[in-house]
Order: structure tokens, then sequence, then C-alpha cells
């Protein structure tokens, strides 16, 4: 906002008395002592300020006696601080200046860069567990679901599980070993309690048996 | 920002640049019976996985019989890193006859799992081969010779059997146990189990079940009473009591334990191996200190075990004999030799020219 009133085309009386007492900012200064080459009327009003404040300098040196005008001065110079603070007590937070968009972006990579490294860094089976946890943390309900057996009851340590499609190792609900055959037909599972699990396969076209195991211990 | 751009590119490919390093190896002894002739890793490899490798082991191995016995069965170790849970898996071939410098296959499919630390790597051991004359040779640390054994027992048992219905009754008999076979086979209930080492944790009420067991006249080793706790659908801490009524001492035995279910279908659980040592005559006790879980909407109703090995301090073993498992319950629950599974799968792809010929090979 201009401090040149718009107006009248005169510098602001504020203006004018800051200037006088050598207050004003540099850039504005220059710009209000340029306006004096051409404005006679703000010549004349800053003599007006400029004699008011010799006046009062010396009314001021004029005192009564007692009164010490530098400690009344430094007094009330502590109150108004005192009172400017008291204010930003009582006075409702401003909020800060909300983020630009560079922080928005940084933190929307650093987001894409998190899930990239899941995707390719986390067994499918612990996204699933995941899925499945939220999934019931949303809907209430319990954590019901591996083959009907409740993985929430105890699947912490190694686990060997067997069922029709194979036999697996298992370790906080994730398969840490499972045993794959492409060729191969599935013919029996077993366990043993001494923590070993095994399947059978025959392969289709040599008729040969292979017996994979893995070992929980 | 072109620095945060290169580190994050690094983060996410550095697992995958050391995935590139997987290292493969056959590892037989200098002295094995068994030669490599080629390897196929195939699809082998290794994906990145948070702190851990998983690596999918796809091999197909051509092995020379390099002794001057035949072989009978074949058990390799699977290793990614052998203290870690879930790296080690083992692959066994049974049922074999390889004629000494003849050549076989063994095919390989495991996932195992590696620590990312210790880079990427597969190591395939020989555990133990057996030969015609039941000796032995290996490191046998995953007891291979012992399975592989009792396999070799049953496989004998059974094709001896099925030779002497086909000499005795004929061709039309031998077809009718296999069509028995392959309806019980189908039938056979299988359970979705989970097993754990040590004590689960339930906050069901738990109760003392007691073991039924089924009774084989000629076992060496008699089953008195047994127990295990039971709470809902889980069942852990089997405890039984035996006795050795034979008149040689007994270093191993093992027991199927069978678990019926609310709707009374029994199905095999899970068998309960134990090193022993039992003089003649005398008693023992047999327990193991693991849990199994059923699915949650099944209800152990009762249990019931039988013994299904016995293993001697002389090294030989007893097996039910054909006339044992022609008990009906047994029959119903128990697993099927290797040998005959795999007599039943060339009979159902070959017919019954083709097992006829499988069962004149040896």
């Amino acid at each position: 906002m201009s401090r040149i009133s718009q107006k009248t085309a005169h510098v602001a009386e504020t203006d004018l008395a800051l200037y006088v007492s050598n207050d004003l900012p540099a850039w504005r200064r220059v710009r209000v002592g340029l306006h004096f080459s051409r404005c006679r009327w703000c010549r004349q009003m800053a003599e007006i300020y400029r004699d008011d404040r010799l006046r009062f300098r010396e009314t001021a040196s004029q005192m009564p006696p007692g009164v010490n005008w530098n400690k009344l001065s430094a007094e009330i110079t502590a109150n108004i601080r005192v009172g400017l603070a008291a204010g930003e007590c009582v006075a409702p937070r401003k909020r800060k200046a909300a983020l630009g968009w560079r922080p928005a972006a940084a933190m929307a990579g650093l987001a894409a860069l998190l899930i990239c490294a899941w995707v390719l860094n986390m067994p499918s089976s612990t996204t699933q567990e995941l899925g499945r946890a939220f999934t019931a943390i949303w809907s209430g309900s319990s954590l019901n679901g591996v083959r009907g057996i409740n993985p929430a009851r105890d699947n912490h340590g190694l686990v060997v599980e067997l069922s029709s499609s194979g036999i697996e190792l298992r370790e906080n609900g994730s398969t840490v070993l499972g045993v794959s055959r492409d060729q191969s037909k599935l013919v029996d599972v077993s366990a043993s309690v001494e923590g070993s699990a095994s399947a059978r396969y025959v392969d289709d076209n040599t008729g040969q048996m292979t017996i994979t195991s893995v070992y929980a211990q | 920002m072109r620095n945060s751009v290169i580190i994050a590119v690094l983060v996410c490919v550095a697992p995958w640049l050391a995935a590139q390093g997987l290292s493969r190896k056959v590892n037989l002894p200098a002295d094995s019976p068994v030669t490599l002739v080629s390897v196929d890793w195939g699809g082998t490899d290794a994906t990145a996985r948070g702190g851990a490798f998983f690596l999918d082991v796809h091999a197909s191995m051509a092995l020379r019989n390099s002794s001057q016995r035949r072989v009978r069965a074949i058990t390799f170790a699977v290793l990614s890193q052998e203290v870690t849970p879930g790296g080690k898996g083992s692959v066994s071939v049974p049922s074999l006859d390889v004629a000494p410098g003849d050549v076989f296959p063994v095919g390989i499919d495991l996932r195992l799992l590696r620590p990312i630390a210790g880079g990427a790597g597969v190591e395939v051991k020989l555990d133990g081969v057996l030969f015609d004359d039941l000796s032995f040779y290996g490191p046998d640390n995953l007891q291979s010779r012992r399975t592989m054994t009792v396999w070799e027992l049953e496989a004998r048992r059974d094709r001896q059997y099925f030779k002497k219905l086909m000499e005795t009754a004929g061709t039309k008999a031998l077809q009718q146990a296999m069509l028995e076979n392959l309806s019980r086979q189908a039938d056979r209930p299988l359970a979705g189990m989970q097993m754990v080492r040590g004590r689960a944790t339930n906050i069901e009420p738990e109760r003392d079940l007691s073991f039924a067991f089924l009774e084989i006249p000629d076992a060496p080793v008699l089953a008195m009473n047994g127990t295990a706790r039971v709470a809902g659908s889980e069942a852990h801490a089997p405890s039984v009591e035996v006795r050795n009524r034979s008149e040689r001492p007994i270093r191993y035995l093992e027991i199927g334990w069978i678990v019926k279910d609310q709707q009374g279908r029994e199905f095999l659980a899970a068998s309960m191996p134990a090193d022993v040592s039992l003089a003649p005559g005398k008693t023992g006790q047999v327990g193991q200190d693991a849990a199994l879980r059923f699915p949650e909407h099944t209800s152990i109703q009762g249990m019931s075990g039988f013994i299904s090995t016995v293993g001697f301090a002389d090294g030989s073993y007893w097996i039910p004999s054909r006339a044992a498992l022609g008990d009906s319950r047994l029959r119903r629950v128990i697993s099927p030799s290797p040998e005959e599974q795999r007599l039943t799968q060339i009979y159902q792809k070959k017919g019954l020219s083709g097992l006829i010929e499988e069962l004149k090979k040896f």
C-alpha cells in the first residue's frame, strides 16, 4: 500500500513524522525525499513536525524536579512489552501458513517409494495377512481364516501345516518353506510329531515316487 | 535431490542385484556310490523378500550308480542355510531299482528361505543311499537310513503280496485289488492340520483323553495305555506306556496317532517316533512335546494308536504284515506304503499290463 495519499498526492502524516525522526525505512525515506523536491506543502509539514520535535525536547529538558525522563521512559517501554506478552497469551493461536506443494509432493514421493519397497520385498502372504487384519479391524470381526485354523490362536514360531494341497512350514503366519511340483501328482501327506512333514508325489511321466520333507527344527 | 533418487534406486535394486549372484551346487562325497552325470537348475531362482531370500529350487539331476550294488533309495538334503528355520528340506526317491552303471533321475522342487545377509545360495547334499542288501552309505544327518529301510521293507512286503496275488488268483484279482486301492486312497480322510513343537496356546479348558490302541498280534511292542491333553480342536503332549514283548532289545519305535472327530470320522493325524532303550519284557514311556491343531470346527472326540514300526538294537526293523493291515479300521486310516501308491499310480496310468510288467522287474 502506498504511503503517499492517492487522494491528495501528499505524503501521509505518519510517514512525515517518521521521516523527521529518521525512523522511516531507507527506500521509503528516499521516496519521501523525492516527493519533497516537488511538494512544497509536504516540505512545510515536515518543517512543522521538526519544530514540534525541537519544542518537545526543550520541554522535556525542563521536566519537574525529581522526575528522571530516561527512567520513566524505560518503565513505560517495559510495561508496553509486558502488555504485548500478555496479549499473546490470551489471543487465539494463529495457524501457521499452509504448507506449499513441495512438501506434499515430497510426502507423495516417499509414500510411493515405501509402497514399491513393500511390493518388491515383502511376501505376498504377509500382504494378504495385513489385508485380512485391516479387513477384520474394519468389520470388527475376529481373525479367522487360514484353512479354518485360527491364526491368531498361536501362529508364533514354526508351524508345520498339512493340507490336501501339500505341506508348508510357516512362521508368524507366513510360509517360509514350501513344496511345489508342477509335473507331479500329490498322493499323500504325513506329519511326525518330531517336527517334520512329508509329501509324496508321483511323476506322471516316469511313475517315479518322490518324497519331499520339511523340518521345523 | 539427485542424491536421494540414487539412494532410493539403490535400496530398491540392491536385493535384486544380490539375487543375481545365486550360487548353486550339488555336493557329493569323493567316495560317493553315485556320481553326478548332469544337473539342470532350470527355474531355480532367488527372490528377495524383506530380510530374506526365497529360493525356488527347481533342479533335475541325472545320477549314475557307480557302485557294484543295486540302489533302492536315495535321499538328498537341500539346504539354503542349515541353522535357519525353513532353510532345510529333503528329497527322497524310494522304490528304485538302479543297476550298477545305470543312470537315474532325481527331481527337486522346493522353496527355501535364507537370510539376505548370507547371500543367495543353495546346496544339495547327499544324505544317504540304500542298497538292495539293505546296506547304507551316507552321513545320515536326516535319519534317512531308518526311513529308507522301512520304505524298502514295506515295498518288498507289498510287491510280494501283489505278485503272490497275481500268481495264485490271477490278473483279475490283481486288477480288483488295484481298484480297491484306488477307492480306498480316494476315500481316505486327509484332515487339514497344523503341528507345532512345544506347548501351543489355547484358552479353552483342557482334559486328558485316553488312547484306545489297535492290537496288532505280531507286533513286538505292546502299547498299554496313553493319554494326551485335549482342548477343543487341539491335542498336545501325547504320552504312551509301552512294553517290549519280544526277545530282542528295542532302540526305536513309531506309533501311529489316529484322531476321531465329532462326526465319528477317523484319520491318521501324525506319527509319533521315539528313540527308546527297551530290554525284552521291560516297559517304558514314550512322549512328545508337540501339539496337533485341527480346523476350528473340529472337535476331538477320541484318539487311538497303533505300533507302526519297531527298530531293534541289531539294526533290523519290524513293520506290520499285510495280514495285520487287513484290519478294516486300520486299512481305512493308514497310509499305503510309497511302493503301493506308486504301483497304484502305474496301474492308473498304464493299465493292468503296465502294472504286471512293473511287478516282473524285480
